[in-house]
């Protein structure tokens, strides 16, 4: 009778630590790829893209091509540019986007007819940031960044 | 910056010892329980607090050896590996008393396979360097079985090398050599795998017929017919064969190789249906075993009482009847888990294979710029998963059963040691994962 009762214990017991062991298994495994995600998120790649616009009665507007942002871009007439614009007033290496210490510099490269920012010529490089256009000839983009 | 990345570091060393302690913990809480149920049902044998000893031995050493050499490993192989043992020493001194100093000594002889291979960073040197070796090495371990092959009861297949009294399956030996072999094989022409789908569309079509690809497959499959057709072992040429199209498939990341392999499995399975009385048998009594539930179904219909019987909780240990079931411990532990845990077992024992199988996988995903440690993780990660599932599924009769061992957990002392040396491998890969 009472080895009913010991051994009936022992089951309870039994159970409860597979149960526990079950428990703190997924309690590690959550934790873990939390941990993870997190890692992930921080890790992520500052990501920009210049959105291309197109003027239509002093209205811009999106003309649907996108050009994602290397460390560093440059901009130009010339093929060898990363994007490359098909612009009389541009010159063939105008200007470069590059990206230092997590943030974006916008660099004219010795253009004939400069590069805007906002409507204003640039001298310096200087640091753009989301929404900001920039405007080569008659070619404009704005910067997008997520 | 470095100081602050080593403290880092030892934090994170200091917490996955912390996780692993604990788990161990439980694990030794629950088979201690477990060992005292056993020991009041039964004849007071000192024999069974003798290889609870050994195995709480065997766990605390393994752990402070890891902690000294190998701290930065990934804190749940060592524990799950050592439940899975431990409820498997409980298994066998329950069902078959008279194996269970044999797998005692066993687990000890398989944990310093474990601390070596974990320990010695070379081990993972020498598999890569000389594959060839292993390769022959393997295949000679094959022929001599075929040749000189006894099985250790007198009768049935014979898959067993024997010297004396202590026998010993190559075919689990050769399970892990293969495994490295093709992750050597695989990370050499790893480059040419995968830029052949940068070829010309044309070749990039073909680029399967390459012999690079086409050339072990069907090496690999004439192995795994020869071990179906001369050893009538058909868990271990399934084993063989989904390992090696996995490792394939991660290897070139081509679909269509998965589907030949399908392809090639269901035709194999048809041949070896007509052929092979074996098979048939496997096939028919998984069809429908009722029909000769006292015949040679047997075994099957009894496992499946085992787990009805069991329920949620189980009957407790001791307390069931799972020795109805023909050799138990061996192929057919899981019934005997079920029967005498019930459901919260089963789900514990699949939560620990699953477990290894995913972090095996994680090590993978984690060396993706060191091809042969990441085939190597995927391959042996794999292996645990595939044989698992085949066995577990084969005493549920979810698919044909096929005589393998549930690792871990099943008696067997080859099949110990070489889930051990992989467990140890597994260990090792987790460690030489670089922190971002």
């Amino acid at each position: 009778m009472t080895i009913d009762i010991v051994l009936f214990g022992l089951r309870v017991i039994s159970g409860l630590l597979l149960t526990g062991f079950l428990t703190a298994i997924l309690v590690i495994l959550w934790r873990d790829y939390r941990n993870a995600a997190v890692a992930v998120h921080v890790n992520r790649r500052i990501y920009g893209q210049l959105v291309a616009l197109t003027q239509i009665e002093n209205i811009y507007a999106e003309t649907g091509a996108r050009h994602p942002l290397l460390p560093i871009t440059t901009i130009g007439r010339a093929p060898t540019n990363d994007i490359v614009i098909q612009d009389t007033f541009a010159s063939s290496e105008h200007a470069q986007i590059i990206l230092r210490n997590g943030q974006w510099w916008l660099e004219d490269k010795g253009s004939r007819n400069g590069t805007l920012l906002n409507g204003d010529p640039i001298t310096t490089p200087i640091i753009i940031t989301d929404g900001d256009m920039i405007s080569i000839g008659s070619t404009s983009f704005r910067l997008a960044l997520s | 910056m470095t100081s602050s990345l080593t403290i880092i570091e030892q934090q994170t060393a200091i917490n996955h010892n912390r996780i692993e302690r604990g788990l161990l913990l439980l694990a030794g809480f629950f088979l201690s329980v477990n060992f005292l149920g056993l020991a009041l049902l039964q004849d007071t044998n000192i024999g069974h607090w003798l290889h609870f000893v050994t195995w709480l031995g065997c766990a605390v050493s393994g752990h402070l050896i890891l902690n000294r050499y190998l701290p930065r490993r990934d804190p749940l192989l060592f524990p799950v590996v050592m439940l899975l043992s431990g409820w498997g020493l409980i298994l066998i001194d329950r069902l078959a008393p008279i194996f269970a100093d044999r797998q005692t000594v066993w687990l000890i002889i398989s944990l310093v396979a474990l601390l070596i291979t974990a320990i010695f960073p070379q081990v993972l040197r020498w598999l890569r360097i000389y594959r060839y070796i292993l390769l022959i090495s393997g295949l000679i371990l094959l022929i001599s079985t075929i040749l000189l092959g006894r099985n250790p009861s007198g009768f049935g297949p014979e898959l067993w090398l024997g010297i004396g009294n202590i026998f010993f399956q190559p075919s689990e030996a050769l399970k892990i050599m293969l495994v490295a072999f093709l992750a050597s094989y695989l990370s050499e022409q790893y480059l040419s795998l995968r830029a052949d789908n940068k070829m010309s569309r044309f070749a990039g079509r073909f680029a399967w017929l390459s012999p690079r690809i086409v050339g072990p497959i069907v090496l690999m499959w004439s192995l795994c017919v020869v071990i179906l057709l001369w050893q009538q072992d058909l868990g271990t040429a399934l084993i063989f064969f989904a390992v090696f199209l996995i490792l394939l498939y991660v290897a070139t990341g081509k679909t269509f190789i998965i589907l030949s392999g399908i392809g090639l499995t269901i035709m194999a399975a048809f041949v070896a249906y007509q052929r092979f009385s074996v098979v048939r048998l496997r096939i028919d009594i998984w069809l429908n075993p009722w029909l000769e539930a006292d015949g040679r179904a047997y075994q099957i219909v009894q496992s499946l009482m085992a787990f009805g019987a069991g329920g949620i909780f189980g009957q407790g240990v001791g307390q069931g009847s799972p020795d109805y079931i023909p050799v138990v411990h061996s192929d057919f532990a899981l019934s005997a888990v079920a029967e005498e845990w019930g459901l919260l077992g089963v789900i514990t024992v699949i939560v620990c294979i699953a477990l290894l199988v995913t972090r095996g996988l994680r090590i993978a995903a984690a060396h993706q710029e060191r091809p042969f440690y990441g085939l190597l993780a995927a391959g042996l990660s794999s292996l645990i998963g595939i044989q698992s599932l085949l066995i577990m599924g084969g005493v549920l009769k979810l698919v044909p059963l096929t005589g393998v061992t549930l690792p871990y957990l099943s008696y067997g002392g080859s099949s110990l040691l070489m889930s051990f040396v992989l467990a140890g491998l597994l260990l090792r890969l987790s460690a030489e994962v670089r922190s971002t």
